[in-house]
């Protein structure tokens, strides 16, 4: 858990043409069960939005996740543009789901998506054991 | 020149549409072959009418489909509508179809309405002379409805809430109540010349843990906002939950409470019907285990008393299907519905008695909203979570109701939001799960049961 840390803030959402719901609201729920703050943007959300809804709540770790198969062409656009924004140098990125179109390994996947800015990976990963990996990595951050 | 005509005429002067006329579409519904109008079926069939799911992009394949299912002994035949039309994006849809008509493949996962238009549809249609549902989830369905009811598609589904909150992440909600008040009162108008047109709710919503509270208010409140307008026949519908005494309980009460609220606003003299849908959640992978789960589906909507079932097919998990899958699931439903006979007679009152307590509060409190029109007094309760609905991807829903099933698989609410479920009935769902699990146990069981078919 967080320790006695403060209550760290995540914005979550669905990227791109995505409207699958239910994974996105099981994530807020598990994420609030965890002591998370939640900023949940919802289905069908645009890179850019997930940024500026970033800048404008603090928050520290951006969870994105994508069902579809269409999430490569999103994440390759995330490096160029959040160096468009300031002070996002400390920004947890996450990107979690099923992250290719047909069948991929994950060992192909997770660092092609590392390569496109993401700090953790997760590509058909359990939720709990994803959002374990999240603790454990904002724990050894800590530590540092 | 009354106001609806004025906006009648403006809706069909579309550069998709060829010349709209209104007088000869009048004369042709008022001399229309009744086997074509569901309501003229409701009043005479003596069994549960089949009707399958389907729509493809041409005429030729679509006039295939369709005989497949009359040589399966179908009912009602379906026309599914594609997604682009569905967004009123006419252009997309017409490029679609034409490489689909060049190219033999599929570039659309339904029927173009408005690019066929009506005068070579009409002519699908009144040679199977059988009623044809339209299927779509079209927020703005005011051209696709006027083309449809030309055509001679008699059974509209769909409605302000049941096609926004499920499909649509952020189509304005008040913009969708004045497109379907208009859809109703063309179909209340060309009621009046032949048999009435039907209009069916699609009860389903997200088909994720939607409890029965929930599905039979805003089937009920679409059916007012309907009646009200002045439509005659009207479905109300809801999809298999999981546990069959859930849906007998719900059929019961949807029901009883349709009658109760359309004599409350004076429109007793309208018809309802009740439909079910077989499974709608996700299909086991196994082709023979998705007919097992099909044909238990047919034999609660029988328990259920449903005047219409709308079937799936063994091949719902892994995409569009065939029309020979889709054909084989119409003659199997015929041959179940055939073969079941002796029905017991399941009543559980105490459920029955919760349930409809918690329908009436929920009604209550929309009819206390101070708004002065029924439209805008739901539109209130949706944003300020009176009604709100597990798993809709729109933003204005609450998403504060959290479900899960108890031991029976039937659906409890076990957080009410804002939705103001009694006391007593809270309590008696609460009391019905396990609740001593944490949070993160309880995701895992609501993941479980989202998929309790696969």
């Amino acid at each position: 858990m967080l320790g006695n840390n403060a209550i760290m803030k995540v914005v979550t959402g669905v990227v791109g043409n995505d409207i699958h719901v239910v994974a996105n609201r099981l994530i807020d729920l598990s994420l609030r069960a965890r002591g998370f703050e939640v900023f949940n943007l919802g289905v069908n959300t645009y890179l850019e939005e997930f940024f500026d809804a970033v800048v404008e709540t603090g928050a520290e770790v951006l969870l994105i996740s994508s069902l579809n198969g269409e999430a490569e062409g999103w994440a390759r656009e995330v490096k160029t543009l959040k160096a468009k924004y300031k002070h996002l140098d400390n920004l947890i990125l996450m990107i979690g789901g099923n992250l290719v179109v047909g069948t991929g390994k994950a060992e192909d996947i997770v660092p092609r998506f590392k390569n496109y800015g993401f700090d953790l990976v997760c590509h058909q990963v359990d939720l709990n054991t994803g959002l374990d990996m999240l603790e454990d990595f904002i724990e050894e951050r800590n530590s540092q | 020149m009354s106001l609806l005509q004025e906006e009648r005429d403006i809706i069909v002067s579309n550069e998709y549409v060829d010349s709209f006329d209104f007088a000869e579409v009048k004369e042709f519904v008022k001399n229309a072959s009744k086997d074509l109008f569901i309501s003229h079926h409701f009043k005479n069939a003596d069994k549960m009418l089949v009707q399958p799911r389907g729509g493809f992009p041409t005429y030729k394949k679509q006039f295939a489909l369709n005989e497949f299912f009359v040589n399966a002994n179908v009912d009602v035949l379906p026309l599914t509508i594609d997604s682009n039309t569905r967004l009123n994006d006419y252009s997309t849809a017409s490029r679609m179809l034409r490489l689909s008509e060049e190219n033999d493949v599929d570039m659309l996962n339904g029927y173009p309405l408005v690019n066929h238009g009506y005068r070579t549809t009409r002519k699908m249609i009144t040679h199977f002379n059988k009623p044809v549902s339209l299927r779509h989830g079209t927020p703005d369905a005011r051209l696709l409805i006027e083309t449809a009811i030309a055509s001679g598609i008699f059974d509209i589904e769909g409605g302000p809430i049941t096609y926004l909150l499920p499909y649509s992440k952020n189509f304005p909600l008040d913009k969708a109540f004045l497109y379907w008040k208009y859809v109703e009162r063309v179909c209340a108008n060309y009621s009046e010349l032949n048999e009435p047109i039907n209009r069916e709710s699609f009860g389903p919503l997200t088909a994720t843990l939607v409890p029965p509270a929930i599905t039979i208010v805003i089937q009920l409140l679409e059916m007012l906002l309907s009646l009200e307008e002045g439509v005659k026949s009207f479905s109300v519908s809801f999809s298999q939950t999981g546990s069959m005494n859930q849906d007998i309980v719900t059929g019961a009460v949807i029901k009883k409470l349709a009658k109760f609220y359309a004599e409350e606003i004076g429109c007793g003299d309208a018809a309802i019907h009740l439909v079910y849908h077989q499974w709608m959640g996700a299909f086991p992978m196994d082709k023979d285990f998705a007919e097992q789960l099909i044909n238990m589906s047919t034999v609660i909507a029988s328990m259920v008393g449903a005047d219409k079932i709308i079937t799936k097919t063994r091949e719902e998990a892994s995409g569009i299907p065939t029309k020979e899958a889709n054909a084989k699931t119409v003659a199997n439903t015929q041959y179940t519905l055939r073969i079941l006979n002796g029905l017991p007679t399941i009543v559980d009152e105490e459920e029955e008695d919760i349930l409809t307590l918690e329908v009436k509060a929920i009604m209550e409190a929309v009819f206390n909203d101070p708004a002065d029109t029924l439209w805008r007094k739901v539109f209130n309760s949706i944003k300020n979570g009176i009604i709100d609905v597990p798993f809709s991807p729109h933003i204005i829903n609450h998403n504060e109701m959290i479900t899960i099933r108890d031991a029976n698989k039937n659906i409890r609410i076990i957080e009410r939001g804002n939705v103001p479920i009694p006391d007593r009935c809270f309590e008696y769902e609460k009391s019905k799960c396990d609740l001593t699990k944490d949070t993160t146990s309880i995701v895992n069981d609501i993941i479980h049961d989202i998929g309790i078919m696969m």
